[in-house]
């Protein structure tokens, strides 16, 4: 795929591991009203990965590794509009500082995956600086395909074809209906991600939705997610599964807009191996 | 139709008319359609002269307009008090300046970055008032149940609201309830996943195909539209066969994932709600609502 990111601008931006946070109330109202407590997001995740299962964790929102956040609003929003999916972190502080990893996601905060073996040596408060780059970033031979916070290594490691049409053709891991995609609808498309609303159990499991891992890259048709994401026939949406699910009506896992187009430029085969831990070797199999 | 409204609690809640509000430095007033094109238009909040309940909800050069007067409160746990307790059909009252004493009714309110409760009050009343004036309302609805129908949820429903809207049991036992159009739940956007005891969940009107193939490009402001297939019993998303019920209360917007915002007042989420099609099912003539 030929792209333009000799042009493309190398940044450092840093944040630090986020403390676990409550509201003073600490419990979530589930589909069924009944109240509940549950950790998932802020934090290190030691033990769910990108890679593993979306669905089934006495979680919510649970976000896997380390989940990074600054509290000054300009440097967490430049965070959000700077990072890519794939760009290369570097823990600068602590026990554990050198140690590399990789960004797998974008929810209120980003998140970055470590190996194992650095888990025990990370702390809360750690700064993680990011080699941001991506912003920009354009396929040459689809100028109407727009890519969102996807980094080169990324987009290089997915697999991409052109088809004899001239579409983009892109292995997706899984088709998700445009009726589901809930929470983050009131957002811009360059801010964080938006839930699939997991709500109506039994067709979770009858759609086989309740087999998307996190991690894996999703094509949704009928959404146009350029500017926000919204309802729009013919549109496109590729995205990727960054977070677990919800006990929340109108929330679920959460998916990251990564490439918008239309039936006219864009097409996606089906391909149980289209997620991100395996495109970028952090994990050998599923 | 037996209800508990003689146990319901009546309490005042206050809000102040909102002013206009819009972004600081660097001075970047735009908001994107949803085609990425800057627009710059009034948007929510304040007193509205020339638009009301019973008008269109398109056409408007607005975002997400809302018709009358606007109201709020600074303090955030203050502003979920009357964001959560106001019901719509509940009287307001104007507390100071120079419309003090004239009369108003709650028809709808907004969710995340605006969060008001948009009251209708004659156009003449609204000559008169000034941002900042106090609006109390007279709070009636939360907790308010249906002794035959238990699984029918009613939030920000007043009880004189439900006698306006309810036709009575069908022979499934499902509560009937007029409404103008009804959503699919493809086209229900912004406002999914937050809360439904205050708020708005938006129609999706970017595809115009599609919201005209829905029936839905010809809503008024007050209109009430059933949404199929979503549960709003504690936050909404999609569940099939859910019906929730909730009325217009804010105009058409450019932005995507949003259109014609909904008050939610009712949510059934076992399918225990019938709509039934009446295009005279608006709370301009629900609530008798003076021009």
């Amino acid at each position: 795929m030929r792209t333009n990111e000799d042009q493309l601008v190398e940044m450092a931006i840093a944040g630090s591991i986020s403390a676990p946070a409550f509201k003073r109330g600490p419990f979530l109202p589930d589909n069924d009203g009944l109240s509940v407590v549950r950790p998932g997001m802020f934090g290190y995740v030691y033990n769910v990965r990108v890679g593993d299962p979306a669905f089934g964790w006495q979680g919510d929102h649970v976000e896997p590794g380390a989940s990074i956040d600054h509290d000054d609003s300009g440097i967490h929003h430049a965070l959000h509009y700077l990072t890519c999916m794939g760009n290369k972190a570097r823990v600068t502080s602590g026990l554990a500082a050198g140690a590399m990893g990789t960004v797998i996601g974008e929810h209120a905060r980003i998140l970055v995956d470590f190996e194992p073996d650095v888990h025990e040596l990370l702390c809360v408060g750690d700064t993680i600086q990011i080699h941001a780059f991506g912003r920009g970033l354009a396929l040459l031979d689809h100028p109407e395909v727009s890519l969102k916070k996807m980094s080169p290594t990324l987009l290089h490691a997915m697999n991409l074809e052109t088809t004899e049409s001239g579409k983009l053709r892109v292995p997706v891991a899984m088709e998700l209906p445009v009726q589901v995609m809930a929470s983050g609808a009131e957002l811009n498309s360059e801010y964080v991600d938006q839930d699939i609303t997991s709500g109506d159990r039994s067709f979770m499991k009858e759609s086989g939705l309740d087999k998307l891992r996190l991690g894996d890259v999703v094509a949704i048709h009928n959404a146009d997610h350029r500017f926000g994401r919204g309802y729009r026939e013919g549109h496109v949406a590729i995205a990727l599964c960054i977070h677990g699910d919800s006990v929340m009506t109108g929330h679920g896992p959460g998916i990251l807009t990564l490439m918008t187009g239309t039936d006219d430029t864009i097409e996606w085969t089906l391909d149980p191996s289209a997620n991100l831990a395996l495109h970028l070797n952090i994990r050998e199999e599923l | 139709m037996r209800h508990n409204a003689d146990r319901l609690v009546h309490v005042s809640v206050m809000g102040t008319i909102a002013s206009p509000s819009l972004p600081g430095l660097p001075a970047e007033p735009y908001r994107l359609d949803a085609d990425g094109k800057p627009f710059l238009y009034p948007t929510h909040g304040s007193i509205v002269y020339n638009v009301s309940v019973g008008d269109s909800a398109y056409g408007w050069l607005g975002d997400t307009i809302h018709p009358s007067v606007s109201i709020h409160l600074k303090d955030a746990g203050a502003n979920q008090g009357l964001n959560v307790l106001a019901c719509v059909g509940n009287r307001a009252r104007v507390m100071t300046g120079l419309a003090t004493g004239a009369v108003g009714t709650v028809t709808g309110k907004s969710g995340r970055f605006s969060e008001h409760v948009i009251v209708h009050f004659p156009r003449a009343d609204r000559e008169k008032m000034a941002i900042g004036d106090k609006i109390q309302i007279r709070a009636e609805g939360v907790g308010l149940e249906l002794g035959e129908h238990p699984s029918v949820k009613l939030k920000a429903c007043s009880p004189n609201l439900l006698e306006r809207l309810a036709l009575g049991t069908d022979d499934q036992g499902r509560l009937r309830v007029r409404v103008a159009a009804v959503a699919p739940s493809h086209l229900l956007g912004a406002g999914a996943g937050l809360v439904s005891d205050g708020g708005s969940l938006h129609i999706q009107t970017v595809d115009k195909d599609a919201l005209a193939a829905a029936g839905l490009d010809g809503l008024r402001l007050g209109d009430v539209v059933a949404m199929q297939d979503f549960d709003s019993r504690y936050s909404h998303g999609y569940f099939r066969g859910a019906v929730g019920i909730g009325v217009v209360g804010q105009g058409d917007s450019p932005r995507p994932g949003y259109g014609p915002g909904l008050t939610l007042v009712m949510t059934s989420h076992d399918g225990m709600i019938a709509p039934e099609i009446d295009p005279d099912a608006n709370l301009r003539s629900l609530l008798d609502l003076q021009a």
